[in-house]
């Protein structure tokens, strides 16, 4: 009926023998009494004639003292065997709990957050844990993090819970399940607790092609109620023509079923740009643009505060950040014998610090970020980083001429090249040009049907833009394209883009450029938090878990450059947080977590201890009062 | 006035006892000259002294009148009577002799029990007694009993005598048994002149306290005791199993301590005492405690005045 969970029987019986044989030599020392001198033994012999009756019962009682500290003895011993009741260890569960550490978990419409009031039920299904039950606990996010081994140490398992944080990501319970099935393959009795606020995406997508193998899922929901507020959305961008100016999108959401009034503020660089009241209407989402705003040249912030009766249980969607590219002037030096249509095209951006040198002079000692080759090669010792040739040279150029070709236009472009954005390409039209050959792992950004006739790639380390026509010999010059695909190529050498700068979204792999050849990056979070990461072909990866302003430095000492990101939310359903009280997975409605009862766990040593205690502080009162002795 | 701290030197000092080092201080030894021992019977004395005896003699007392004898001294005739009767009388007066005082003092091992408060207290008092029987030329003997056996000073009569004392009694060791009936009977065969016989001891004799008390009676002593007592020894300070020894005999018993069985052994010691009184007030043998709480010259001028042991 009781089987040992911890030491065998044997071992218990070999403790018990050297114990108890030392508790015996010292019962035996006890009984060496300590000496006392009187003045005159006759008168203790006249008080000790009444106790001399009973000494009879006195050694009984002694030897009462003796057994009753052997059977504590042997009931100590006994508890380290771990004694259960051998038909609870047979149905013994091996339990993995999925504990949601989503965004939505970080809600406060319980006391103090939704993710603390998960982990202390958690905590109580570790306490009803049966006496064979194992259990396994795992932070489910956008990742899937065991925490503990599959125990039934409480205290490891209540210590993994300890450490579970909500994150500002999207839970991934497909992941999570995987992972369970995974874990509680060939095992009995195996169950998944899912402990959520139901905040899952779409949960007939999660158990598709999850195959449970029979696992019992059970759920644990969390939560109160879903009031909420959130930027849902939140883009910024430069003018491409006036970058010291910027214009912002962003989203608001109310998934409250009344009208809320909220104050938004936008922060340039910390200090505030614009605050402004917006009224909600119940379900809605509103999309905001500002545009025109200037006063910030690196971070942007938007923030929402509720006002009025307007309640907001969870804060972390109420922030957004951003983070735009630095301004700088870029050098550019123009070879060319001559041409307006480039001169004017370089003067509508302020930003551009040109250098016009004739096809046939020396190159200048200074560098330039992009070199413009107007129909020529780059003069000797020119020292560039990017090439922007237009009409391609037939030697000394980055690809070769492939044959002449006449009277031709863009038929094929690549649309989402950068070098391209904002420009329509159809009806150019060009009176001669050349059909390029492209080398191997060079790009073909547009072509006509004769041929590549722009083409973008990089040689010995310096990227490159070949154009196969010159400018002059089409209309592409008379239109609002031209200075276009000329600032749009320079941006694009020197990075800097001026497109909506979507940042980083939490809760996927983020590949982190980094410059130079350094092999090993710091990585400062939001949190403060420093992690260091691995650099492969010239990126980091790092999974972001956190929304907030990222610090990426490479190099140290003097050589040390810092480099700026921001990370945000972005997930519309995180942001809905009203909790489910039931969940579905696939077609099945998920049970309740049953079995977890205070008691069930039948761990018997703890009542052997505590007889043990009961015991002795029997034998010690007992002892004090001479009872026993 | 702690003197006897001296006598417990290893190499005491000669004299090791001097008025300057507190055995006296002299406002009380004043004090002990004014007292004297009483003595409520009248012995027969051997020398001229300050006590009544029952002889006649040369005193200022007057006694009785006797015919006159050929041969006696003119000057003691009553002339007035002869006048008035014609009867030659002649007039005697009371002599004053010396009284023989005994101070026994119990050196059994009991009287050392513990840190020997009680050998130090039985001495000091004994020293105090001798030094008023010597100051009223009284002779005084101290004897010292143990083991059934006794050692004394001889009689001795003076103040100047008082040191003598003083060695004497520092040479006492408490060890051996407690015999009194014997050491008493030694005592009367080796005393022949009858006095005050002063006992000073806890009376812890497992033969029983009685017989030493009634063999100075039986030989027509007059006796005092002097019991001292040391309270704690009715309080033993451990606790639980202990093995209790007898200081003297040895004798040994296996002892569980508690509260109450403490108790109990301090009934048993009030009780011990109680027979005592009862049986000193029983044979009009004045008996006196001498607690070792109770400082010595407080027992000295007050207790001992009070019960009439020193006028």
């Amino acid at each position: 009926v009781i089987g040992l969970g911890g030491l065998p029987f044997l071992s218990l019986l070999g403790i018990f023998a050297v114990v108890g044989s030392a508790t015996l030599a010292l019962y035996v020392l006890k009984l060496r009494r300590r000496s006392m001198v009187v003045p005159f033994a006759p008168l203790w012999r006249r008080v000790l004639r009444d106790q001399e009756a009973s000494e009879l019962w006195s050694r009984l009682k002694r030897i009462f003292s003796l057994l009753l500290q052997l059977f504590l003895l042997a009931l100590l011993i006994f508890a380290l065997g771990d004694p259960r009741p051998t038909a609870r260890r047979a149905a013994a569960r091996n339990v993995v709990v999925l504990l949601d550490a989503s965004a939505s978990m970080k809600a406060h419409d319980l006391e103090p957050s939704r993710i603390e009031v998960a982990k202390e039920r958690v905590n109580a299904l570790v306490d009803g844990l049966g006496s064979g039950d194992r259990m396994l606990i795992a932070e489910m996010d956008a990742d899937l993090t065991p925490l503990s081994t599959m125990s039934s140490d409480t205290l490891e398992l209540k210590e993994a819970v300890r450490r579970v944080r909500a994150s500002d990501t999207a839970a991934d319970l497909t992941r999570g399940l995987l992972f369970a099935r995974d874990s509680l393959r060939g095992l009995e009795g195996a169950e998944i607790l899912i402990v959520s606020d139901g905040a899952l995406g779409d949960l007939k997508e999660s158990g598709k092609g999850v195959d449970l193998a029979g696992a019992r899922v059970s759920f644990v929901p969390i939560g109160e109620s879903g009031d909420n507020v959130a930027i849902s959305q939140f883009s910024v961008r430069r003018y491409p023509l006036d970058k010291s100016r910027y214009e912002v999108f962003l989203e608001l959401c109310n998934t409250t079923e009344r009208k809320v009034e909220i104050e938004l503020s936008l922060l340039g660089d910390g200090q505030v740009v614009d605050v402004s009241r917006v009224e909600l209407e119940p379900k809605q989402t509103l999309p905001r643009f500002y545009q025109d705003l200037a006063g910030a040249s690196r971070t942007l912030e938007a923030r929402i505060k509720p006002l009025g009766d307007a309640i907001d249980r969870l804060p972390a969607d109420d922030h957004a950040y951003a983070l735009m590219p630095e301004r700088r002037r870029t050098r550019v030096l123009v070879v060319s014998p001559g041409n307006t249509y480039l001169e004017a095209a370089l003067l509508l951006d302020e930003y551009l610090e040109v250098t016009w040198i004739d096809d046939r002079a020396k190159a200048p000692a200074a560098h330039f970020d992009v070199a413009v080759l107007d129909g020529t090669v780059p003069p000797e010792a020119t020292q560039a980083d990017a090439y922007l040739y237009l009409a391609t040279p037939a030697t000394g150029g980055p690809v070769k001429l492939r044959r002449v070709i006449e009277d031709f236009g863009f038929d094929e472009w690549d649309r989402k090249s950068p070098l391209l954005r904002w420009i329509a390409l159809e009806n150019v039209q060009v009176s001669t040009g050349y059909a390029l050959e492209p080398e191997r792992g060079d790009k073909v950004v547009g072509s006509s049907e004769l041929g590549p006739i722009l083409v973008s790639g990089n040689r010995a380390g310096h990227p490159f833009v070949a154009l196969g026509f010159e400018p002059k010999n089409s209309d592409l010059v008379l239109r609002v394209a031209w200075p276009l695909f000329l600032l749009n190529t320079i941006d694009a050498f020197v990075e800097e883009d001026s497109q909506y700068l979507s940042s980083y979204r939490t809760g996927e792999i983020w590949q982190l450029p980094v410059p130079g050849a350094a092999t090993t990056v710091e990585l400062k979070g939001p949190d403060g938090q420093i992690d260091k990461l691995a650099v492969k072909s010239g990126r980091a990866t790092y999974f972001g878990r956190n929304a907030g302003f990222y610090e990426l430095s490479v190099g140290d000492g003097s050589e040390r450059s810092t480099t700026l990101f921001a990370a945000n939310l972005s997930d519309i359903d995180e942001s809905h947080i009203t909790p489910k009280k039931e969940l579905t997975l696939g077609s099945v409605p998920l049970a309740a977590a049953q079995g977890f009862g205070a008691g069930a766990r039948q761990e018997l040593w703890h009542y052997l201890v505590l007889a043990g205690f009961v015991l002795s502080v029997i034998e010690w009162a007992t002892y004090h009062r001479r009872v026993t002795v | 006035m702690n003197i006897f701290e001296v006598f417990t030197r290893k190499k005491p000092r000669a004299p090791s006892l001097r008025p300057s080092e507190g055995l006296f201080d002299d406002d009380f030894q004043r004090k002990l000259e004014s007292l004297a021992i009483v003595s409520r019977r009248v012995f027969r004395g051997r020398l001229r002294a300050e006590r009544r005896s029952k002889k006649r003699g040369s005193g200022l007392e007057f006694a009785d009148y006797r015919d006159y004898a050929a041969g006696d001294d003119f000057r003691f005739v009553d002339w007035n009577i002869y006048q008035r009767f014609g009867k030659l009388l002649v007039r005697l007066y009371e002599e004053e002799e010396d009284l023989s005082i005994y101070l026994i003092v119990d050196c059994s091992g009991s009287m050392g029990f513990g840190s020997g408060e009680k050998f130090k207290q039985a001495r000091r008092l004994c020293a105090a007694l001798a030094y008023v029987g010597l100051a009223n030329l009284d002779r005084v003997t101290v004897v010292g009993v143990s083991n059934g056996r006794v050692s004394h000073l001889p009689a001795t009569r003076g103040k100047t005598r008082i040191f003598k004392v003083f060695r004497f009694l520092d040479q006492l060791k408490a060890e051996g048994t407690t015999e009194l009936a014997s050491a008493m009977k030694t005592f009367v065969t080796q005393h022949k002149r009858r006095g005050v016989a002063v006992l000073i001891s806890d009376l812890y004799d497992p033969a029983g306290f009685e017989g030493g008390i009634n063999m100075l009676r039986y030989d027509k002593f007059e006796p005092y005791v002097l019991h001292v007592l040391d309270p704690n020894e009715a309080s033993p300070k451990l606790e639980g199993d202990v093995r209790v020894y007898d200081c003297e005999t040895g004798e040994a018993r296996e002892v569980t301590l508690t509260e109450k069985l403490r108790e109990q052994v301090q009934t048993a010691f009030g009780d011990y005492r109680a027979e005592i009184e009862r049986f000193c007030a029983k044979n009009q043998v004045p008996y006196f405690a001498a607690e070792t709480e109770v400082p010595f010259d407080e027992l000295i001028l007050r207790v001992f005045r009070r019960g009439g042991f020193l006028r």
